[in-house]
């Protein structure tokens, strides 16, 4: 089985505070990993160091896939003075043969042309994860993807990802709402 | 050519982007004549220092948030992770805040040249080198917000005014050249080359320190 990510003793620490040392996993393609810690054990470096917009203090990543990552972060990436339909065509998925399906099931489809700011917290992150249910990437990397959704959302984005899985895609994420996902534990403690 | 159309859509949509640095500008200037009490002749000679001053500030202004709200909003962590080049996206965007605010004022102090010394040659010898020096003014400040990008605008300005006085030096050549009906394009080629040197090096440069703060 194709391993998508290799990481081998990797370190992490901010300023003189060590977040976790040592680490080492594989990834392979259709198989998952969930990373678990308490707040400020370093699960969102983490996941930032695989995306590439971290570099490890210590230790090696590699990297085996063609398409970009599909990550997302604590942030949405939308912009508030915009519609829906204008942060749609930003986040480039306008087109996408899929998009009117997602927009019924995640009940967005009437709200295209409301402005993001007027939309309750949890729509815009549902609006944010149209970005991942969307995309053609080979690693789904999530931070927190469940915070903001209600129970049904949760279970679409569990429903997704469980088919990601079966596509042979690989999936990293972190989460304190506990996924029905077949996934790997990987346990960060403050060091 | 997507990433153009896209900026241009986030900057055409906030308004306050784009007419607010607009706006300030003809204030300036149609508040210059106005609040001060000299001959006509005089305010001939002290308007294009008033010009440059409003030029500076207003490009300033204009890229106060020129990166913060993509930082704040997540959109320049996606960039990073999408875009190989992140300096080809500053570039754009650079661009696209010339395109809506640069060349609107390059051509409204040509129009204000020409109101306050109606003379049109002068007016069309100040499109270009208005155009330049926009261009340069924005290369700059996005440079000094990029570094003072979670520190507030103040800290970024401070460190580029230094780097924007020579060129006010220069600007102030052009006008003597001007004035003396000398060839002025020496002047305009040379702000050509401080331009063109900018428009690559800074880029990168900014990228460098977007990627820092994003870390």
């Amino acid at each position: 089985m194709k391993k998508i990510l290799v990481a081998e003793n990797l370190s992490y620490k901010i300023n003189d505070t060590k977040l976790f040392q040592n680490l080492s996993f594989s990834l392979n393609e259709g198989a998952a990993i969930h990373i678990l810690g308490s707040n400020g054990s370093g699960k969102t470096s983490l996941l930032k160091i695989i995306s590439g917009l971290t570099k490890q203090t210590k230790g090696k990543i590699e990297k085996n896939y063609n398409k970009d990552i599909c990550f997302i972060g604590h942030k949405n990436a939308l912009k508030q003075y915009l519609t829906v339909e204008d942060n749609l065509s930003l986040l480039e998925i306008e087109a996408h043969g899929n998009l009117k399906s997602f927009l019924q099931l995640l009940g967005l489809e009437k709200l295209l042309d409301v402005m993001v700011a007027n939309l309750s917290y949890g729509q815009q992150k549902k609006l944010a994860l149209l970005r991942l249910f969307l995309n053609d990437s080979d690693l789904l990397v999530l931070d927190e993807p469940c915070v903001g959704l209600d129970k049904k959302s949760q279970d679409i984005l569990c429903t997704f990802l469980s088919d990601q899985l079966i596509a042979k895609k690989a999936l990293i994420f972190s989460s304190h709402i506990s996924l029905d996902i077949s996934a790997e534990v990987l346990q960060l403690d403050k060091a | 050519m997507k990433l153009l159309k896209f900026e241009l859509l986030k900057l055409r949509k906030k308004s306050r982007g784009w007419l607010g640095p607009i706006l300030v500008f003809v204030l300036i200037m149609t508040a210059f004549p106005l609040t001060v009490e000299i001959l006509n002749k005089d305010i001939d000679q002290s308007f294009f220092s008033v010009l440059w001053i409003a030029t500076l500030l207003v490009m300033m202004l204009a890229t106060e948030d020129i990166f913060l709200e993509d930082f704040n909003d997540g959109t320049l962590e996606q960039m990073a992770i999408k875009h190989n080049s992140l300096s080809g996206v500053i570039t754009i965007k650079i661009f696209v805040y010339w395109l809506l605010i640069g060349l609107p004022i390059s051509l409204l102090g040509a129009l204000y040249g020409f109101g306050i010394t109606t003379s049109a040659d002068l007016a069309i010898q100040l499109i270009p080198i208005l155009m330049i020096t926009t261009y340069i003014f924005l290369n700059v400040f996005s440079f000094g917000n990029a570094l003072s990008l979670t520190k507030g605008s103040i800290l970024g300005i401070l460190i580029t005014m230094p780097l924007v006085l020579p060129l006010l030096v220069v600007l102030g050549k052009v006008v003597i050249a001007i004035n003396l009906g000398m060839n002025f394009l020496g002047f305009l080629f040379l702000l050509l080359g401080i331009l063109s040197i900018i428009i690559f090096v800074l880029p990168i440069i900014i990228s460098f320190v977007i990627k820092a703060h994003l870390e």
